[in-house]
């Protein structure tokens, strides 16, 4: 069993649509790479709330800090978080390339958005140049991206050569560029695709293995197939009949009732099934597939069975 | 209340919001599926539809963006309606938008061949949003239309979309923008401080070109900019209007019933009219296991009636939980209507299956 795709690259951007669970894979993600011994750096792009207390600190902010120490039973396994707002992200830009404070504030106060609509993509570039910056600097041995949800996972990595379209000359241009060299490199940055064992979701995963892996030319980790209920083979037998081999009698209450929960598992299970299986089928990446969890929300007891079930995992 | 029947033969405009994943554009269709069973001309505006939902609403690879497209097999009888659908195209509209509101084809054209226009009209932060909005303005002036339907933007900011009128006046508004487009002083002699630093940073970070390009475009809007102004106005009004109704959709999960809380009180904080909730995905609560049988069953040995009891208790254990979840939802509503649909064992991809959900919604 190896766990090592988990720290396979320095950077690895999680992914998917709405509503699959890519924030809390991302999460998980960087407790299962910190309880194998690894310094963890969660970078939260679109800072949503709640991120941090599920990471068992607080909320995260804009500057690093420490929400978990020793995670890991050898070694240290620290996880750090912040989120890198596009204007905070901005101002060190430019303090990188020697502009003075007091113009610097200005001109990241004054004119972010205008400079934004004037140059596309840059929010973007900015906040990917920074995670570049810390990647080269060495900040952690792993940094995770909880990327923008819905549609918006594909610009945000677009922004690279989006903008190399229209900003021909200057420093953007060479921020686009190392971004675009760190993205295609795939010992420094990888993607990890989220998915739900459901049509639609399966869908646009294959769309977007295809968009991200083929197009932009990202290095595909395992695709995640989320919330997958466990295959149970023993609910395509009746009640009736499956008590027989417990040697049990049910009442007919106890048979309509276990009934009504099997009829819509069975068809659950076969969705299920035909839906893994097209995504393996369409894509030549090994799928891992992760347990539903019996609650609709999600707490650190919670990500603690999804991150050792990605530890165990066997990516086939 | 446990119907949106109200809200599809009353309104003009109908936005269907709320957060990723839930059955939106699905929700979105099948309410316009009763509305044009009621009688109604309805259009459903989408953004990035499903594709199978897609080809079932005529919009598929071939059909074009931007233009509606009748939905075929909706309607059955001679007092229906009509159901249409269109494929938003934020390019194409924003392309109109120019034309339409500059006062010469000379200076629409300045603003389109715009290298900064051409990169920014796709993919400006916020455009699909304020699109969206654009295009259902659009239709709903040119009087062709009993009801628009707007599947709003999967947006986990859904409030972005109703800030976008306002935020382009902000826009234009800006001390930089002004400054910039004041007459049509050359570049050389923009003296504003702001402005200058503006200048002086895009040319630092990007080149000289993008420079010119940028003052250019920013001159060019200025042409139009009275326009747009007005048109975000009228907007930002029709989307409180009377007949204007907006439908949050969630799912029973924690997660999205946050954002769905979010979104319902932003809708009430900017005053835009609420009109009801669409609470989808939910999972069947299993019949419940008597007491003696289920402690006839709660130790068994490994075997296929173990795995029913195991299978009956998490359906039951996570079916429940959504129902706590739902009944924060009820709370949330109030008055408005509230309607609950069960996870289906397929997603729904043709004219038939929203027909089904669409009686379930009035």
């Amino acid at each position: 069993m190896s766990s090592d795709w988990l720290t396979r690259s320095n950077v690895v951007i999680v992914a998917g649509k709405g509503g699959v669970g890519s924030s809390t894979l991302a999460a998980a993600h960087a407790l299962a790479a910190a309880r194998e011994g690894a310094d963890v750096l969660f970078i939260a792009v679109d800072g949503r709330p709640g991120m941090g207390a599920l990471l068992g600190g607080r909320e995260i902010t804009d500057r690093s800090q420490v929400l978990q120490r020793n995670v890991a039973s050898k070694g240290s396994g620290t996880i750090s978080a912040r989120t890198i707002p596009a204007d905070q992200a901005f101002g060190d830009y430019l303090e990188l390339k020697g502009v003075g404070g007091i113009l610097r504030r200005a001109a990241s106060a004054a004119s972010l958005p205008m400079i934004a609509a004037a140059t596309p993509g840059l929010e973007h570039l900015l906040v990917l140049g920074k995670i570049k910056e810390l990647e080269l600097e060495g900040a952690a041995d792993l940094i995770i991206v909880d990327a923008p949800p819905a549609g918006h996972a594909a610009p945000f990595l677009r922004s690279a050569s989006g903008l190399s379209e229209v900003v021909k000359s200057g420093p953007v241009l060479d921020q686009a560029s190392e971004v675009s060299e760190m993205l295609a490199d795939s010992a420094r940055c990888m993607a990890l695709l989220v998915a739900l064992p459901e049509e639609t979701p399966i869908t646009e995963a294959i769309e977007l293995a295809a968009e991200l892996g083929d197009e932009i030319g990202l290095g595909l980790l395992p695709l995640i197939v989320n919330a997958c209920w466990p295959d149970r083979a023993g609910l395509a037998k009746t009640p009736a009949v499956a008590a027989r081999s417990h040697k049990i009698k049910l009442s007919a209450e106890a048979k309509s009732a276990l009934e009504s929960a099997a009829a819509f598992g069975r068809s659950r299970l076969e969705q299920q099934r035909y839906q893994i299986e097209r995504l393996r089928t369409e894509r030549p990446e090994p799928v891992i597939t992760l347990p539903r969890l019996a609650t609709p929300q999600i707490g650190p007891a919670e990500l603690s069975v999804l991150a050792d079930a990605l530890v165990e995992a066997d990516p086939s | 209340m446990t119907s949106l029947s109200h809200a599809i033969t009353e309104a003009k405009l109908l936005l269907t919001c709320g957060p990723g994943g839930v059955g939106k554009t699905t929700t979105a269709a099948a309410l316009g599926v009763a509305a044009a069973r009621a009688g109604r001309k309805t259009v459903v505006v989408t953004v990035d539809p499903a594709r199978r939902l897609a080809d079932a609403l005529g919009l598929g690879d071939e059909a074009a963006t931007d233009e509606p497209h009748l939905v075929v097999g909706v309607t059955n009888c001679s007092k229906d309606g009509e159901l249409w659908a269109l494929m938003l195209d934020a390019e194409q509209t924003f392309d109109r938008l120019v034309r339409d509101q500059s006062p010469t084809k000379k200076q629409a054209d300045a603003v389109l061949n715009n290298p900064v226009y051409q990169a920014i009209s796709g993919s400006l932060s916020g455009a699909q949003e304020y699109m969206a909005i654009e295009r259902l303005h659009q239709l709903h002036s040119s009087g062709e239309w009993d009801l628009i339907i707007v599947d709003t933007p999967p947006s986990r900011h859904a409030i972005d979309l109703l800030e976008a009128p306002d935020r382009l006046v902000g826009f234009l508004g800006h001390p930089v923008y002004r400054a910039l487009t004041v007459g049509q002083r050359a570049f050389a002699r923009v003296t504003d401080a702001a402005a200058s630093m503006f200048l002086w940073a895009v040319k630092r970070l990007a080149g000289p070109q993008i420079v010119e390009d940028t003052v250019n475009f920013f001159r060019s809007l200025a042409n139009i900019e009275g326009g747009l102004r007005k048109r975000a106005n009228e907007v930002s009004a029709l989307l409180r209007d009377d007949d204007t109704c907006f439908v949050v959709v969630s799912s029973p999960r924690a997660e999205a019933v946050g954002e769905a809380q979010h979104l319902l009180d932003a809708l009430q904080a900017k005053n835009f009219p609420f009109g009801g909730l669409v609470v989808n995905l939910i999972h069947p609560l299993p019949e419940a296991l008597a007491p003696a049988d289920a402690a006839l069953l709660a130790e068994l040995e490994d075997g296929p009636l173990a795995e029913h009891v195991a299978w009956h208790k998490e359906l039951t254990t996570l079916a429940a939980a959504e129902r706590v979840e739902l009944i924060s939802l009820e709370v949330l509503a109030g008055d408005a209507p509230i309607i609950e649909l069960p996870l289906l064992d397929h997603d729904i991809h043709d004219v038939p299956g929203l027909i089904d959900l669409s009686a379930r919604l009035v």
